[in-house]
Parts: structure tokens; sequence; C-alpha cells
């Protein structure tokens, strides 16, 4: 799909099954997505991020040694990251509530479950578009906004979540 | 402790600009290219199968490392039902959760129950039509049995 604008997008695979990383390139080539590097696990990651610029990394979460996790905490803390704010989708057959938070709390951007469909991801990919989510900086994250809905769309205060408040009172 | 700072994002650079943004989570949301995303992932079904049966080789003898299991057990689930391997990846997806509500419980997993996922799982790989739709009911069975050792076992840690 030449012209569209997604030939010119950069995206990095980082993934450790062989198949996945395959059927996913398919796939983004299929959309337009042809500028496409691949790492089979976290640490390759950072070393192609090292040196290349990276539009959308999509990110599994359970790779050795170094996992989606770590990947995505280094790329949005460290120093050294070339991009903290790239949009980061992880991707993952571990879907229980707490590996999903553990991913929010990392700072991906989105989680899509594994097994995948061609519209499944599509669809994250132009969610990120249509609608890129604020950053947040604290003590203890930086990363997309966690929150989806303004709860109260009046509040302007300091903290933005509830263990925030709560960080402060047992201070 | 530091205020928290917000960043909105237009003070952030973006994936693409605005109007490109909109052409192209248009693109990506057409009919159109989820027929030829659905249409690549058919042509690499024959591949993605054999990815599988790997993947299930190693399942079988990773039987006895509950770690080992797992992972392979989720990497199964994570491409099963991509490479039209449906009956295989709900095995899969029963066992994965099996493990992961032991994790959860910290309670030793039941090897009678990881030995018949894992079998269910080899013959689902391999099957073909008719045996597609006994893999469907060995799944269902062994969903009930999952479910019956789970309660056994809340049942057995609150005592």
């Amino acid at each position: 799909m030449p012209g569209t604008g997604l030939e010119t997008l950069k995206v990095l695979i980082v993934e450790d099954n062989q198949h996945m990383r395959v059927l996913l390139r398919s796939l983004l080539g299929s959309a337009g997505m042809h500028d496409v590097q691949e790492a089979g696990d976290g640490s390759a990651a950072l070393a192609e991020l090292a040196i290349r610029r990276c539009d959308l990394i999509l990110c599994d979460l359970a790779m050795k040694p170094m996992d989606g996790l770590a990947l995505t905490r280094e790329v949005r803390r460290s120093k050294k990251s070339a991009n903290p704010f790239v949009p980061i989708i992880m991707i993952s057959g571990y879907t229980e509530k707490r590996r999903v938070e553990a991913a929010r709390d990392a700072g991906v951007t989105e989680f899509l479950a594994k097994p995948i469909t061609a519209q499944s991801l599509y669809s994250r990919i132009a969610e990120i578009m249509e609608r890129p989510r604020a950053f947040i900086r604290c003590d203890a994250y930086f990363g997309p906004d966690r929150r989806r809905k303004t709860v109260d769309g009046n509040y302007t205060g300091p903290w933005r979540r509830q263990d925030d408040m709560h960080d402060l009172e047992v201070r | 402790m530091a205020k928290t700072q917000i960043i909105p994002p237009d003070s952030y650079p973006q994936m693409a600009g605005k109007n490109d943004a909109v052409k192209m989570s248009r693109v990506l949301r057409s009919q159109e290219a989820i027929q030829r995303g659905a249409d690549v992932i058919e042509e690499a079904s024959h591949a993605l199968r054999e990815g599988v049966r790997e993947h299930v080789r190693a399942l079988e003898t990773a039987i006895g490392d509950h770690q080992l299991t797992s992972e392979k057990a989720h990497e199964i689930l994570g491409f099963a039902e991509t490479a039209g391997l449906a009956a295989t990846g709900r095995i899969a997806d029963g066992l994965c959760r099996y493990f992961d509500e032991m994790e959860k419980l910290a309670a030793e997993p039941d090897m009678e129950v990881i030995a018949l996922h894992v079998s269910a799982i080899a013959r689902a790989a391999y099957a073909e039509d008719e045996a597609i739709r006994m893999g469907d009911m060995v799944a269902k069975e062994l969903a009930i049995l999952v479910h019956h050792k789970l309660a056994e076992t809340k049942a057995a840690l609150s005592d």
C-alpha cells in the first residue's frame, strides 16, 4: 500500500519465537510497513535501538535472557534511551491480570493477547495513532498515562493515581 | 517526593503527524487491510502448524519441569489458533490457566493433570477433520477436570 505513510514507519519486533516474528513481519508488510527489524530478546532489541530510529516496538513478554518488561523499563527510564516515548505494544500469551498490570506498570502503551489476528494487531496500532496518550513522570513511574478515562474532569491536583495519594498519606 | 509531571501528547514525538496518523489509521482499520492480513495468516498457516508441532515436541520432553512445561504451553497457546489448530490452542489454554492458578495458590501442580493435557495437545496438534471435533470435546472435558482440581486444591489450602 504505497503512499499511505505506513511505509515510512520503522518498526522493531522483539520476539523469541521465530514463527511469530515471521508472522508479525508479514502482517506489518501486508499493511505497508516494510521497514521492520527483528530482535530475539530485550538485550538484542536495546542494541538495535542504540543504532537505529524506531517508531514502534512490538514486544513479547516472556523472553530470555531479557524479557519484555525489563526491555520496556529500560526504554522508558534509562538515560541511554534514544526515545523513551516510543510506543510499545506488548504481545503475550500470558494474560492473567497481574501480568497485564506488570506490563502497564513497566510502561507499555498497549497490551495485545495472543493468539493475535490481523484485525487485533492493526487496531492496536491505529489506536496509538488516533489517541496518543499523555506521559506521566513521577518518582515511581515514567510512561503512558495508565488511566484511560478521567473520573473527575475537574481534578487538577498533582497526584494521578489512588496509590499516589496513599503514598502521600503514609509518608 | 517530586511533583508528578504530565507530558501532553503534542509535546513529545509521535509516530506520525496528525493528518498522516488519521490517514494511516483509516488504512489499518479498512476491511481491505484486515482481509489482506487474514490472507497472510492463512498463507502462513502451514509453516505455523509445523512451528506449533516443534513446540509440542518440546512440551512433551519438558514434562517434570513445571516451569519449562508452563513456558512451552504458553508458547503453544500463543499461536496454535493462528495456525488453524484451534483445539490445540484451547487445550493449551486450559493447561496455562491451571499452571497460572496453581502458581497464584503457591501449590504444586498435579502431574496427572499435566500429563493428560500434554497428551491431548499432542494428539490435537496432529489431528485432521473428525479428530479436530474430538479435540474440542477433549478440551471441554479437560477444562472440567481443571475446574475440579483447582476447587480441590483451594479447599485443601483453606482447611
